[in-house]
Parts: structure tokens; C-alpha cells; sequence
């Protein structure tokens, strides 16, 4: 097993610097200057001939190789640099580095991404419990509804609904922003809803093709009554292709959502990627996405490890 | 169930991220804009929301009066200009403190105008600094002595190496740049030629002084490149030292900021309200509800879609009272204290939405060049064409049907009015019949009676290339509005093209377009801020008009000293633009949607300039008890 988490940890600086390559090679390709502005007043030519050569906006490969070496802390244990893991200053908010900007947005859209991981894992075990233990029943067909609504309404319509009738008509809740447990559970909910959904129909699918299973049989046969049997023995084999959705899924969920982001006013990192595309801010770009694929890749293998807990069948080779 | 363990300890780890990170007090004033400031250097600023802030946390030498945009004493307590209207002498207000309380001085603002100067400081603003004597040749001079640096070898470019040309270039902008003080308090400013707004370029915040001290903390030579590397860690909360009303208490990215009233400012009385936060909100819907709901007290800049509908309930509502706002006025009383006194809106009225008239100007664009970007001849070269254009124009039916935001419709560039002593010229009214003539006077009639205009040699008219930029409605509205005008009544075929905004600010760099959509807003009271952009060599002629005689006259302009008789001399270069050439085709003035109860919000001014300044803005009921 250590032999296959340090595999799995050699081979990930391949597949981020492959993530790398692609990214920037698509960022360049981005039409327009990044060091103009898209209205009003241009600088002197001067000034951005300036800048284009200090960012290193003159040379794709001087840009490439530098900010290689700067993000990686290649540069920093070569003494090039004063420190590993700088990701560069941002090209349009010129007061921050991607670094200060990852660090405000990420915590606050990991916190953001959890809850609404733990909502959906929530709403979705119980819908399809519910749904499983008596398949076609009222209850299931509640518990399909909702997982087909929750699948479908797209987040900005969920959104601007729950803001309308829980902030601005009801006030419970803050009208958008962020700091204190007040203003994590709109846009969590809104954020968990198709998660909800996804995981409802895993579970509620695993339990119907569980409860038909052999040990399941045999274990109503002893005499044991159906919600025991369907708690204490079908759901811990149902959820399974629950774990493996989850590790994926809170990932994404934890980079943060563009438009859940936005409509809350949510100040986390979901909006600086298509932000950065919009921008061409370059560097911002670059920082998000080696920052996203690593992260990708560590939870992928977290959960590939996890399950191996979970289900000793497995061999992880 | 032992899967619960690690969910109740997310719980718990949740919860405490959650509470660790507890919001500030409500603020005296919350006001909430749609985009985060893209700095606090004030040298570096060129975003009205940098801006706004920048008035917050610095003042200038002098400032802009919100009501009427005149010059007011700010950190000059006075000034004097010379007969020959070159030599400005300010004298500073011996109380003035930056927010950790060590003097303002005048060499302040010698630091920061010789940073202003620096190609690396990147300033988008630094030509305001070029009227001063020598200041471009500076610029200019340091520019060229960092390319000529980075050509040496690498060994030749060493720590020594750079602080030497750093001593050489503070040495040469101490004895060539009209920027000097005689004592601590009194900076003396020599221009290379009179100009006449000059105060209003000083009030300007990209002219604010800087804490030098905690600037150069920042600031490392680079010996490889020779350049001044300025970080920007002073900006942040915490180690940010203005000279403004507020100092800054919290700066979270996207998040927002919380001011707190500086008690060193030497005005600090006058600073209204004690915490102002600014919050980010870039969704427009939830900035609606942010007003509604009252979690806003101001919003600055409602982009919503429906906008000129909830505008048509306010017209609703001043309709209704029409008699009780007139007679309120007539007293004397500003619109909003005038609706705070009437009764609450009903059902489809509203009175917290404020359509303001902006100084600034929606127009498109004429390419001028002679050829268009594939080689082909460019029709709308000849002046005639383009008065052609612009005479098929119903500006009323535009704004009236397409923008509805209640704008005016404009026939000149410079907004009618907004300039105190400028007078407008009339520009080129709404005329088809006279549009079809000036086509056939250059040479454009339907000679095959297709209904489609041919040149003498039987080519018809060139397919219009109607260039505009994605991402807003509302040029996509009226671009389709301008194309249907144009087929109705001149006989051509338009073709729109849309292109997303970065690429579409090349096309316009590089002339790849025949008419296109344009806009300008005014960067300081005086109509050269609007006539510039028709200047020959101007960096924002997109449209690459060059006249001779519309050079000659703004440098006729430049040297007249007589006020009067300078606005005269730019009237006509204006009617020059707007009556025979057209580069440029006004369609109406900008209008920004503001959003605030006016019966709890007092300070917003309506004047054009839209200078709102943050010690000005108020909840009338803190006001009040603060009184």
C-alpha cells in the first residue's frame, strides 16, 4: 500500500506539468493583450511595453520556463527565487499575488464546498433510504422528484429563488457575503442540491439491488426485520459507488462554483478561473489551475486509499 | 457507525472555520459596487471604483467639490498662479496627516509625482503629469536609459550598476523636472505651457501623495533589468498609511473593505460617517435585492436588465407628485430631499432607483483611415459619408426604445452643460433627406434602382462592417438598432460583427472595422477631455482621424490664457468634429444607475461629475444623531 501511495505521488508532478503545458498553451492562445484595458483610456505605449517585458508577456517560453520554476519552487531551491510556490503577481488586480488571492478565496470555498458535501450526503442517504426501502412507494416517488429537480433546475435559478424567499422576503438569511455560519447555508444548499440528487439515486439504486442479494435473503430469512437489515447490512455495500462519486465530487465542490459564487456573493476562488479566461490574466490562470489539479489528483488518490478501508476486497496495486 | 466519527468531526471543524471568521460590525454606510478595486496605489489607479476609494484614503493637493466639481482646498490650504499661467505655488496646510500621524509634506508629493513619472510605475495616468515642465522628457529619457541597461551584458548589470543609474535618473528629475519645493509646506509646480484645468488634473486622485516610507518598504532595484520593483504589500490593511478622510481597517479580496474615519485627517469633523463598508457584489440581481432589502445603503452601479423598467416606476411616482416635487424645488430643495418628503410609493412605483445623468457620451466610431485593415478602400474615409451616417441617425427612437434609461440625446461629443462657461455647438440634427444628399454628393445614388447605392463605375456601396463588443445588451441593441436605421434610409447593406471585448479593443487598434461602438467618459472638467481623442496623434484615436486644422485649433486653444475666449476657440474645434468631419457619431449621454433610499441616505451628489465622496455619505438617521 505505501509502495502504491508513493507511485501514485511520483507520478503526479507528471500529470499537473501535463495539466500545465495544456493550459498555457490554451491561455496564450486567449485573443487580446492582457495589459490593455477593455474600456476607457489606454496607457502609453511606453508604459505597456513596460509591464509586457517585466510580466515576461514579451516571450511565451521565458514566461512558460520562469513561472515553471517560480510555482514549483524550483527556482527558490536554486536560490532564484525568495520563495517556493509563487505563483506570480495577478496581471488586473495589481495589488495582489495569485498566491493572496488563492489564500482568501480557498478557504472560504473549501468551507463552502464541505457543507455542502455534508448537505448533500444528508438530504441524498436519506432520500434514498427512503426511496429503497419501499421502491414505487409515495415516499420514493417524492424522493425521484425532487432528485430529478435537483439534478435539472440549473443553481442559478435554486439560487436567486432561495434569496428571494429566504433573505429578501423571509430575512433569515444575510443577502449574499460571507463570515459566520449565517452565510454558509443558503448558497450551501444551493450549491448541494444536484449532489444531493446524483448521490439519492446511487443509493437509492444500490439498495434495491443490494436488498435482493443473497446475504441480504438470508438475513430476513433469520428473521430479521427489513429496516434492520436494509440499515445494518444493505447500506454499507449501497454506498460504495457513493464513496468513489464523492471524492471527485468534493473536490469540485470545494474549488468553488462560478455561479453559486456569484449570485451569493460568495468570495471564493470559483469565479477567479473564468475571471482570469475573461481577463487573460495569465498568471491567475496558471496559479488556479496547478493549484486545482493538484488538488484533484490528491483526492482521487485519498479516496482510492479510503476505500481500500472500506472494502478490504479491494487490492490496490 | 463508525462512519459518524469522521462526519461529526467535519462538523466541528466546519463550525469553527465558520465562526473564526465573524463578520466586522455593521458599518455606519454600506455600499456595494460590482467590481473589487484593482488597487490602492493611487499612481496606479484608472477604475471609478479605485478611484472612489482613492478619494477615501488620500487627498490631493486640492479636491473636487462634490456638488459643482470646483477646486477646494485639500492638502493645499491655498495657491497662486502666475501671470503667464505656468507657475502653480502651493501652500500646505501645516495640519495635514497621513493616518499614523507624521506630517504631510510637500516632498510627499514630490515623491509621488517622481513615481507618477516612472515608466516601471506603469501609471496609466502619468500624462496628466506631462503639462509639468520636463516631466515627459523624464519619463521619456528613463525609459530609454532601462532598454539601452538591459542590452549590456549580464555581467555589466550588477546591484552597483543599477543603484548608479537610479542616482542618475533622481539626479536628473531633481534639475530638469518642474517639480520643487521651497520649504517643507510650499510645492511649486513650473509648467511647460498654461493649462487652464490645471487644478482639476491636481484634484485627480492618481495625483495623490504617497506615505514614502512605507513605499520604498516595497520597493527593491532590479539589477538585472536596472528597474524600480514596487510591491504592492503597502496597499493592504494593516500597512496602508493615506493622508484621506477614512483609513483602511480590513481589504479582503472580492470580499470587501471597512473604512474607518482617520482621526488624523485634519477635516476629521467633517467626516460623516464614523465606518463605511464597501462590499463586493458582482451578481446584479442580488445587488437589487441588497437595495431592497436594505442591506445596502447604496448601490453604486445597478447593471441589472431591468433596469429601465424599475426606472419607469420611479417616473411613475415623480409623476404622480409632479406639483409637490416642483413646488419642493422651487424652494430650493434637492430632488431627493424633495421625494423623501412624499409619501411611499405604491404598488409599480418606486422612489430608490436614481437614473443620473454621467459625464460621459455614448457614440460609435467612423474608421477614418483611408483604406481599410484588408487593403480595399475605405468609403467612410470622405467626410461625406460619414455626415451621411450620422444625419440617418434617430436618436430619440434610440434611446427612447433601445437603451431606455432615460438618457439625452446627443448630437455633440462634450455633454451639453456639463462644463461651466462651455457652450455647445449644435451639431448635425436628424435629417434623411439631407443624409441621401451628402451620399450623392459623394458620388452614392441608386442607379440601377435596386434600392442599393452604386458609385459611377456601378459598384454598390461597400457591405457596412458594423463592429461591437460582446458581453453587454446594450450595444448589442443598439447595433442592431443603428444597422436597421441605415438599411431603411441610405440604401447600403450592414453587416454587425461582434467580438468579444479584448479582441474587439485590437480591431479597433488595428482599424479592422468601418463603424464600430465607442464611448468615453471625461476625466476632468474641461472639453478637452472629450476632444483629445480626435487629436492626430492621439494613443485613443482609434478612429485615426487626423486634421490638421482641428490640431491647430486645440493648439490654438492650448495657448490662449483668456478662459472665454479658450472655450470659443474648443467650441469650434467642436462644431469642426461634430458638423463636418464626424469621426465620431454621439448618440446620447451615459446615464449610471444608482440605487439608495433617498429617505435615508443623504450626501449622493447628482452633479455630472459624479465625484461622490465617502465622507459626504450618511444614513439620515446617524446623521442626525450625530448632530
Amino acid at each position: 500500500m505505501i509502495a502504491f501511495i508513493l507511485r501514485r505521488l511520483a507520478i503526479t508532478p507528471v500529470i499537473v506539468l501535463t495539466v500545465y503545458t495544456i493550459t498555457f498553451c490554451l491561455a496564450w492562445l486567449i485573443p487580446g493583450d492582457p495589459l490593455q484595458q477593455p474600456e476607457g483610456r489606454r496607457p502609453p505605449e511606453e508604459i505597456v511595453e513596460a509591464m509586457r517585458q517585466q510580466y515576461h508577456l514579451d516571450n511565451p517560453l521565458t514566461f512558460y520556463v520562469e513561472y515553471l520554476g517560480k510555482a514549483s519552487g524550483v527556482a527558490w531551491a536554486l536560490g532564484d527565487a525568495d520563495r517556493p510556490f509563487d505563483l506570480g503577481p495577478s496581471l488586473r488586480h495589481r495589488d495582489w499575488s495569485v498566491n493572496e488571492i488563492l489564500a482568501t478565496g480557498l478557504p472560504v470555498s473549501m468551507t463552502l464546498g464541505l457543507t455542502a458535501m455534508l448537505f448533500a450526503l444528508t438530504i441524498g442517504l436519506t432520500a434514498g433510504v427512503i426511496g429503497g426501502l419501499r421502491p414505487n412507494g409515495p415516499f420514493d416517488l417524492a424522493s425521484q422528484l425532487f432528485a430529478l429537480i435537483g439534478i435539472s433546475v440549473p443553481s442559478f435559478v435554486v439560487g436567486a429563488g432561495l434569496l428571494i424567499l429566504f433573505s429578501a422576503q423571509l430575512r433569515w438569511f444575510p443577502i449574499g457575503g460571507w463570515g459566520g455560519v449565517r452565510y454558509v447555508v443558503l448558497p450551501a444548499f444551493a450549491l448541494s442540491l444536484p449532489y444531493a440528487a446524483y448521490i439519492a439515486r446511487l443509493v437509492r439504486y444500490g439498495m434495491l439491488e443490494q436488498m435482493n442479494a443473497d446475504y441480504a435473503r438470508t438475513a430476513r430469512a433469520k428473521g430479521l426485520s427489513r429496516g434492520h437489515v436494509a440499515l445494518k447490512h444493505v447500506l454499507k455495500n449501497a454506498f460504495l459507488p457513493v464513496l468513489s462519486y464523492l471524492g471527485p465530487a468534493t473536490a469540485t465542490a470545494m474549488t468553488g462554483s462560478f455561479v453559486v459564487e456569484k449570485i451569493f456573493a460568495v468570495p471564493g476562488v470559483g469565479q477567479h478561473f473564468v475571471d482570469g479566461v475573461t481577463g487573460k490574466d495569465i498568471t491567475l490562470v496558471m496559479g488556479v489551475v496547478l493549484v486545482y489539479s493538484t488538488m484533484l489528483v490528491l483526492f482521487n488518490l485519498a479516496v482510492d486509499v479510503l476505500y481500500r478501508f472500506v472494502d478490504p476486497r479491494i487490492e490496490l496495486s | 457507525m463508525r462512519i459518524l466519527a469522521p462526519i461529526a468531526f467535519l462538523v466541528v471543524a466546519l463550525l469553527i472555520a465558520l465562526s473564526a471568521d465573524h463578520p466586522r460590525p455593521a458599518a455606519d454606510f454600506v455600499l456595494v459596487q460590482r467590481a473589487e478595486a484593482t488597487t490602492l496605489d493611487p499612481q496606479r489607479m484608472s477604475w471609478t471604483q479605485d478611484f472612489r476609494t482613492g478619494r477615501a484614503l488620500f487627498e490631493g493637493l486640492v479636491t473636487l467639490d462634490a456638488t459643482n466639481a470646483r477646486p477646494q482646498p485639500g492638502v493645499a490650504e491655498r495657491w497662486e498662479v502666475s501671470a503667464d499661467g505656468k507657475t502653480y505655488t502651493f501652500h500646505l496646510r501645516r495640519d495635514a496627516r497621513w493616518s499614523n500621524g507624521d506630517p504631510v509634506t510637500a516632498d510627499d508629493f514630490v515623491f509621488a509625482f517622481r513615481r507618477g513619472l516612472l515608466p516601471e510605475t506603469a501609471a496609466d495616468y502619468s500624462g496628466f503629469l506631462f503639462h509639468i515642465r520636463g516631466a515627459e522628457e523624464f519619463f521619456l529619457w528613463r525609459n530609454e536609459r532601462l532598454a539601452d541597461y538591459v542590452k549590456r551584458p549580464e555581467t555589466e548589470r550588477t546591484r552597483a550598476a543599477s543603484e548608479l543609474l537610479w542616482k542618475e535618473t533622481t539626479r536628473r528629475f531633481n534639475e530638469t523636472v518642474g517639480i520643487t519645493t521651497t520649504d517643507r509646506h510650499t510645492l511649486v509646480l513650473d509648467l511647460d505651457h498654461p493649462v487652464a484645468y490645471f487644478l482639476d488634473l491636481v484634484a485627480f486622485p492618481a495625483l495623490s501623495p504617497v506615505h514614502q516610507a512605507s513605499v520604498e518598504r516595497d520597493s527593491t532595484l532590479e539589477p538585472l533589468t536596472g528597474r524600480l520593483l514596487q510591491r504592492q504589500g503597502w496597499t493592504k490593511a494593516g500597512s496602508l498609511i493615506g493622508n484621506g478622510p477614512y483609513r483602511l481597517v480590513e481589504w479582503r479580496y472580492k470580499r470587501g473593505m471597512y473604512l474607518e474615519r482617520n482621526e488624523h485627517y485634519w477635516n476629521a469633523k467633517a467626516v460623516r460617517s464614523g465606518t463605511v463598508e464597501i462590499r463586493i457584489i458582482e451578481d446584479a440581481n442580488t445587488t437589487v435585492l441588497a437595495a431592497e432589502a436594505g442591506a445596502a445603503d447604496w448601490v453604486t452601479d445597478t447593471m441589472a436588465e431591468y433596469r429601465p423598467e424599475m426606472l419607469a416606476e420611479r417616473r411613475r411616482y415623480e409623476a404622480r407628485y409632479a406639483k409637490e416635487i416642483a413646488a419642493a424645488m422651487a424652494k430650493g430643495e434637492r430632488i431627493d430631499a424633495a421625494v423623501a418628503m412624499l409619501p411611499p410609493p405604491e404598488e409599480g412605483e418606486r422612489r430608490n432607483i436614481h437614473g443620473l445623468r454621467a459625464f460621459g457620451t455614448d457614440f460609435y466610431s467612423f474608421n477614418c483611415r483611408p483604406s481599410l485593415s484588408n487593403g480595399k478602400p475605405n468609403p467612410f474615409a470622405d467626410n461625406r459619408v460619414r455626415r451621411a451616417f450620422g444625419l440617418a441617425v434617430d436618436r430619440r427612437t434610440l434611446v427612447d426604445r433601445v437603451t431606455r434609461l432615460g438618457e439625452e440625446p446627443s448630437n455633440v461629443l462634450v455633454p451639453r452643460d456639463a462644463i461651466a462657461g462651455y457652450s455647445s455647438p449644435d451639431g448635425l440634427p436628424f435629417d434623411v433627406a439631407r443624409a441621401r444628399r451628402e451620399l450623392a454628393d459623394a458620388g452614392w445614388t441608386d442607379r440601377n434602382g435596386d434600392g442599393l447605392i452604386e458609385n459611377a463605375s456601378g459598384e454598390p456601396f461597400p457591405t457596412v462592417d458594423l463592429l461591437y463588443s460582446l458581453g453587454s445588451p446594450r450595444y448589442r441593441d443598439l447595433t442592431f438598432a443603428l444597422r436597421e436605421m441605415w438599411r431603411g434610409s441610405l440604401g447600403v447593406e450592414v453587416q454587425a460583427r461582434a467580438k468579444e471585448v479584448r479582441d474587439f479593443r485590437e480591431d479597433l487598434k488595428n482599424g479592422n472595422f468601418m463603424i464600430a461602438r465607442g464611448g468615453w467618459y471625461g476625466d476632468y472638467g474641461d472639453p478637452t477631455t472629450f476632444l483629445d481623442l480626435s487629436r492626430s496623434n492621439d494613443g485613443n484615436n482609434d478612429r485615426q482621424y487626423r486634421s490638421d486644422r482641428f490640431d491647430g485649433l486645440l493648439a490654438d486653444a492650448a495657448a490662449e490664457l483668456d478662459p472665454a475666449k479658450r472655450l470659443t476657440i474648443l467650441r469650434d474645434a467642436e462644431r469642426l468634429l461634430m458638423e463636418e468631419d464626424l469621426p465620431i457619431l454621439p448618440l446620447c449621454g451615459f446615464v449610471t444607475v444608482y440605487m439608495y433610499d433617498p429617505t435615508s441616505v443623504t450626501g449622493l451628489t447628482h452633479h455630472p461629475r459624479l465625484e461622490q465622496h465617502l465622507s459626504r455619505l450618511a444614513r439620515r438617521s446617524n446623521a442626525e444623531a450625530g448632530r
